[in-house]
């Protein structure tokens, strides 16, 4: 029926013995969309992000994701589910510094044979598609790509970060407050190559920030503390 | 496998604490090999002090006592034996040898034994090897000639043809000393590893003249003083000696020339099958032994538990690792697993480096220990027990792993993929 990537719908959930931190009647993510979500902090944007990953199950309600509700899944399967089709990037810190540029980018492609085998669909090998996104986001040097992660700048963290995210092509990416440790002109230039890569897979990206002078450079944005009921109620 | 690589890189991170932990397994795993190769060789050379002879005979007393003082020169016969009861025997028909002992002189500390040359052409150690001179040649008929044990020739610095005066008794600083008839270095034994090395050998005769002028106990005084010289002319048959080594010609007869022996009617005998006594005496030190050995067990278990709480204590920092893990699809068993690997890859190149230190280390003191201990450890490999310890150390430290694993389990179903700043 539709095109939507990701449906929430009646969802609500709670810590064990907490009041409800998450009540959503109904969210979706379109495909190919970008989306920006404000969250500040305390809105349970962790949270929802944990049950988009399938990392925590609701209470209620349904998510679905490509129409596969995730609930209906065994903890193992909702974790393939999550790298088939998920790429993450977060705010700081992404990368494991020990592994070259090159590996961390290839991660994703170890744990899922479906992004290894688009990887490899379209550009010849894992290797070459990890060449080709780098450069894209602006890693062009070779050398690059054997240098220990931890050794690059911020900013070049964070482009890594972008490729492993979109490695493989995956039908989601969601990005957590990925510019918040970089400068306003990074910032800008930091989206609009993740703009450009994300139409190129044709990923839909749900972005969360609680910088709202980014909110113009998306399709939509919304603001997760009005979808949120459960914080609403906590605020009057 | 990516999870091995994972785990290697991951460690590289960490190499500091990963060497020393690595380091703390290594050296328990060569203390451990060390003690058990030392243990093994030192039962072994133990077993080895006498071979080829199949019953010692002396007066009535314990068996370990007379294996202690006939074999080990430890302590005292309590009672000697009549010459006349080792003619007897010497000439039995099972009997291929028999060598006398005769003990109770020293010198400087060293035990003086006096013996035929008998000894010197049927004494074996260590299975088959027979007494070798290192210079010089065993004693004759002059009865003032004396061979040394190798310990004893390298301690004094005693040199072939030097003249030295034996002393009565076998206390340490002795009182009275036979300095009327000192003897002539005439050879020197090449080491044994045996108390063999710690002994000065003079013949029977020598042991004889000795003690000709002797009264009671007592050195004889002015005109009753025989001399070295009269000594000589004189004829020196023994009348008592300390023990009896006997070879026979059957090993068959063994037991029923010891229940002969037993049983003689001449004075009280008691014939002891050496091994028999060695086991028995060396199952009295036997603890020591197994202590040593469980003390160094315990060693390997504190660098185990070392490898853990290195492994623990570093589970907290590395929560951004594992959620990053989690975030491009490692699945909780595959943390779980990475874990394990870890504490596998510890143990297994501390295990490694042990058995470099250990070899190393034996290359380096192998001399050394044969010089001062006669103990030869061999630069073999790994004997089946030792592989078993070895794979016993490993399979601990992967139990071990799942302790970390199965926390890092569940924090890693906690935590998600949120990564704690």
């Amino acid at each position: 029926m539709s095109a939507a990537l990701i449906q929430l719908s009646n969802l609500g959930f709670a810590w064990p013995g907490q009041p409800e931190l998450l009540d959503v009647d109904t969210f979706t993510l379109q495909r190919g969309e970008s989306l920006f979500l404000k969250g500040p902090s305390g809105s349970g944007k962790t949270t929802l992000l944990g049950l988009l990953g399938g990392v925590q199950q609701p209470n209620r309600g349904s998510i679905q994701l490509l129409e596969q509700d995730l609930s209906r899944l065994s903890a193992s399967a909702r974790d393939r589910f999550r790298v088939d089709h998920t790429g993450y990037i977060f705010q700081q810190f992404n990368l494991l510094p020990f592994l070259s540029v090159r590996e961390n980018v290839e991660l994703p492609c170890h744990f899922s044979k479906l992004r290894a085998a688009r990887a490899t669909q379209r550009h010849g090998s894992v290797a070459k598609a990890t060449s080709s996104l780098l450069a894209h986001l602006g890693l062009h040097q070779p050398e690059l790509l054997e240098r220990r992660a931890g050794d690059l700048s911020i900013g070049q963290q964070q482009r890594v970060a972008a490729a492993r995210a979109l490695i493989g092509q995956p039908e989601l990416v969601i990005a957590d407050e990925p510019t918040s440790a970089l400068d306003a002109d990074a910032r800008e230039a930091f989206l609009e190559l993740l703009f450009a890569e994300c139409r190129e897979a044709g990923s839909s990206l749900l972005f969360v920030s609680h910088d709202q002078s980014l909110a113009r450079l998306f399709d939509r944005s919304l603001s997760l503390a009005e979808l949120n009921k459960a914080t609403r109620l906590a605020e009057i | 496998m990516y999870l091995l690589r994972l785990a290697l890189a991951s460690l590289g991170n960490r190499r500091f604490t990963a060497w020393l932990t690595v380091f703390a397994i290594a050296l328990s795993v060569c203390l451990l090999l060390a003690v058990e190769r030392v243990r093994t060789e030192a039962r072994a050379s133990f077993a080895n002090t006498i071979s080829g002879t199949d019953l010692i005979v002396g007066a009535r007393s314990g068996s370990v006592n007379l294996l202690l003082y006939s074999v080990f020169r430890i302590g005292n016969a309590t009672n000697n034996i009549r010459w006349d009861s080792f003619e007897h025997f010497a000439e039995h028909r099972q009997v291929k040898w028999a060598i006398p002992i005769s003990l109770g002189d020293s010198h400087r500390g060293y035990r003086v034994m006096g013996t035929s040359p008998a000894y010197f052409e049927h004494y074996r150690y260590a299975r088959t090897q027979a007494l070798q001179l290192s210079s010089g040649r065993a004693f004759t008929d002059d009865p003032f000639e004396v061979v040394l044990g190798a310990e004893v020739a390298q301690a004094l610095d005693y040199q072939l043809d030097q003249e030295l005066v034996l002393a009565h008794g076998v206390a340490t600083i002795s009182l009275v000393k036979h300095d009327d008839k000192p003897f002539k270095v005439v050879g020197i034994l090449k080491r044994t590893g045996t108390p063999v090395d710690r002994t000065l050998h003079i013949s029977l005769a020598g042991m004889e003249a000795l003690h000709v002028d002797w009264q009671n106990g007592m050195p004889a005084r002015g005109a009753a003083k025989v001399s070295a010289e009269q000594a000589r002319g004189m004829e020196l048959k023994p009348q008592q000696i300390t023990a009896v080594l006997l070879g026979l010609n059957s090993k068959i007869a063994t037991f029923s020339l010891q229940r002969e022996i037993n049983e003689f009617r001449g004075e009280p005998l008691l014939a002891i099958l050496p091994g028999v006594a060695l086991q028995e005496l060396w199952s009295l030190m036997g603890t020591a032994e197994k202590a040593l050995f469980v003390v160094s067990l315990f060693v390997v278990l504190t660098g185990l538990i070392g490898m853990l709480t290195a492994i623990l204590t570093s589970l907290n920092e590395r929560r951004r690792e594992m959620a990053i893990l989690r975030s491009v699809g490692a699945r909780p068993w595959h943390i779980a697993s990475l874990l394990i690997v870890e504490a596998f890859t510890l143990a297994l190149a501390g295990v490694l480096l042990g058995l470099l230190l250990l070899y190393v280390g034996i290359a380096g003191a192998q001399g050394y220990v044969q010089a001062n201990y006669g103990l030869y450890l061999p630069l073999n490999l790994p004997t089946r027990y030792e592989w078993t310890l070895l794979g016993a150390i490993l399979s601990a430290a992967l139990l071990m792993g799942c302790v970390p694993a199965w926390r890092a389990y569940r924090q890693s179903l906690a935590d998600g993929l949120s990564i704690r700043l």
